[in-house]
């Protein structure tokens, strides 16, 4: 059994420490002067995808309905899974659409990262209602709000007694597919960012063509892509604790310390991954 | 709706096994440059052992993490563990000799930063968090390198992303025939993430026991193992393969049946139940 369901369930939002802003925007200048002095401005532009890249993931985690165990037992609103399983499903499912369209150019491939991750998430939205519906018998009803905020369907006369709702109402679909398109495009942006410092670094190091080398750039680009996505999603996890409802969740109103949160962690993961070949063939 | 995650007391000190886990690890996977040193591929399967020996200390820090009670499930611990190891790993293994120290210096770097945004920007304020983190990201990236070892026979950058194919009876060098250039890396990375974030998940509970839920750490880990000796067979020799292969089912096979041995113990009764016969004939 996963546990899920924090220890700390306090009202309100503790804002980030001092300390802890301090130390993040040290952290990113340090990050933006080293790439700087590494790759010059490409590096820094790179830099700059990957951190936009990171926000977007922590960013969208939070509009996907996160159910967890007492979702799966039909006591909860929302997927029955936990953050970090949704989050990957749908930016790595973004990430491949957005790695397959990498050659048709910039746009088309984040188009393609965000309608993957999208389609993903609207399939899985689908079919956890219809699994809801028909093969458990229950009504979608939120136990967040009165109203749904898109269609004004009312939940409490649907909602079962000692449950906080259950089902997938419309407003969390749509929280779902909104988290997938911008979870497949920050997971996209990250891949695009890598792939292209790669291809011209390692064709110079090896003195191979970018054919040649295709492979291994396209290889390292997207693990260090699912690395960092899994990092953010985390952080982003740990922010909601346990479970959330989709955008109308008064959870959302965190986003802005995992957003804060992922930015440092993008940066720092993401220094390393631009100055990766910095050392090759030094030692 | 929360779930208490009980863990059991007593057992070997935390600090003890961060210590074996770290130098064990350190020194296993030296001993697979032993391959360089003496030119062939029979210590290729130290790396697999360091990976386990990582693995093993992994879990007891997920234990202790996961004692505080995350809200966000235990595997989320495993995937940022994998994600901000597998950077380390690969930032690590282009230092030549030094790679696994750098490895372990840029884990504990990214899992530092990780745990300060974790406590100071999105305030769980779990007092193990920083060290838990670090000590994640660690293990995670000596997983990797160890099992990328495992599978080229060494740990430098360069022999991870080059590999021979034979064309028509001539030897040709090709970087798509490699560990890297094959994304045999994204691979390893779900190999040590399910063997990382399974076994307290497992095992967590009334009654959890330190001996037992390290026991299935150790069978995850040779248990990854073995597809990876089998991945192994295309990049080094056979005999060093099966070298490999026969380490990892040997091992596999002891720590399962002492796992088995060990819920036995633990467990209130058991019943050695057969499958169910159909009666010949029909009923």
């Amino acid at each position: 059994m996963t546990a899920l369901g924090g220890p700390k369930q306090t009202a309100g939002v503790q804002p980030p420490t001092g300390m802890g802003l301090a130390i993040s925007i040290i952290l990113i200048i340090v990050a933006l002067a080293l790439a700087y002095f590494l790759v010059q401005m490409a590096g820094v532009i790179a830099l700059v995808g990957i951190i936009i890249g990171g926000v977007l993931i922590a960013f969208g985690v939070h509009f996907v309905p996160v159910g967890g165990a007492p979702a799966a037992m039909g006591q909860s609103p929302g997927i029955a899974t936990g953050v970090a399983m949704l989050a990957a499903g749908a930016g790595l499912a973004g990430l491949f659409g957005g790695a397959w369209a990498a050659p048709f150019g910039f746009g088309v491939a984040l188009a393609g990262g965000a309608i993957g991750g999208g389609l993903l998430m609207a399939i899985t939205c689908t079919m956890v209602n219809v699994i809801y519906i028909f093969g458990m018998g229950i009504p979608a009803a939120s136990g967040k709000v009165e109203k749904d905020p898109i269609t004004g369907d009312t939940f409490p006369e649907y909602k079962s007694q000692g449950t906080e709702g259950h089902g997938l109402p419309f407003i969390s679909w749509v929280g779902g597919v909104v988290g997938g398109v911008l979870g497949g495009l920050g997971g996209t942006l990250i891949y695009l960012e890598l792939v292209e410092v790669y291809q011209t670094q390692l064709s110079a190091i090896l003195g191979a063509t970018v054919d040649q080398i295709a492979s291994v750039a396209i290889s390292l680009a997207g693990i260090f892509a699912v690395g960092m996505f899994l990092m953010n999603a985390v952080l982003a996890a740990y922010n909601i604790t346990g479970t959330i409802e989709g955008p109308h969740d008064p959870k959302f109103k965190r986003f802005p310390r995992a957003v804060i949160a992922a930015a440092v962690a993008s940066a720092v993961a993401g220094i390393f991954a631009i100055g990766l070949l910095e050392l090759v063939g030094v030692f | 709706m929360s779930v208490k995650v009980e863990v059991g007391a007593g057992g070997i000190p935390h600090n003890r096994i961060l210590i074996y886990g770290l130098v064990g690890s350190l020194i296993l996977i030296y001993l697979t440059y032993l391959n360089t040193i003496t030119g062939t591929q029979y210590f290729s399967f130290f790396g697999g052992l360091a990976a386990v020996a990582a693995l093993l200390w992994g879990t007891d820090t997920i234990k202790h993490l996961c004692s505080y009670g995350l809200g966000t499930g235990v595997p989320s611990a495993g995937m940022i563990a994998l994600g901000s190891g597998v950077i380390a790993a690969l930032v690590g293994a282009t230092t030549g000799i030094f790679a696994p120290i750098v490895t372990i210096i840029v884990a504990a770097i990214i899992g530092g930063v990780a745990g300060i945004m974790a406590n100071h920007i999105v305030r769980m304020d779990i007092p193990v968090m920083i060290a838990s983190l670090t000590e994640l990201a660690i293990v995670g990236a000596m997983t990797v390198l160890g099992l990328a070892a495992m599978t080229a026979g060494t740990f430098q950058f360069l022999g991870l992303i080059s590999g021979t194919i034979v064309i028509l009876g001539f030897v040709v060098e090709t970087y798509e025939a490699s560990v890297i250039g094959g994304s045999i890396i994204a691979v390893i990375f779900m190999l040590g993430a399910i063997a990382i974030q399974h076994s307290f998940n497992a095992c967590l509970g009334p009654g959890e026991k330190q001996d037992r839920t390290l026991m299935l750490a150790a069978e995850c880990g040779f248990l990854s193992m073995i597809p990876i000796a089998i991945i192994s067979f295309a990049f080094i020799a056979f005999l060093p393969a099966l070298i490999s292969l026969l380490v990892s089912v040997i091992g596999w096979f002891y720590t399962y049946m002492r796992y088995i041995e060990l819920a036995k113990r633990d467990a209130y009764a058991w019943l050695d139940a057969q499958p169910i016969l159909e009666p010949e004939g029909g009923a």
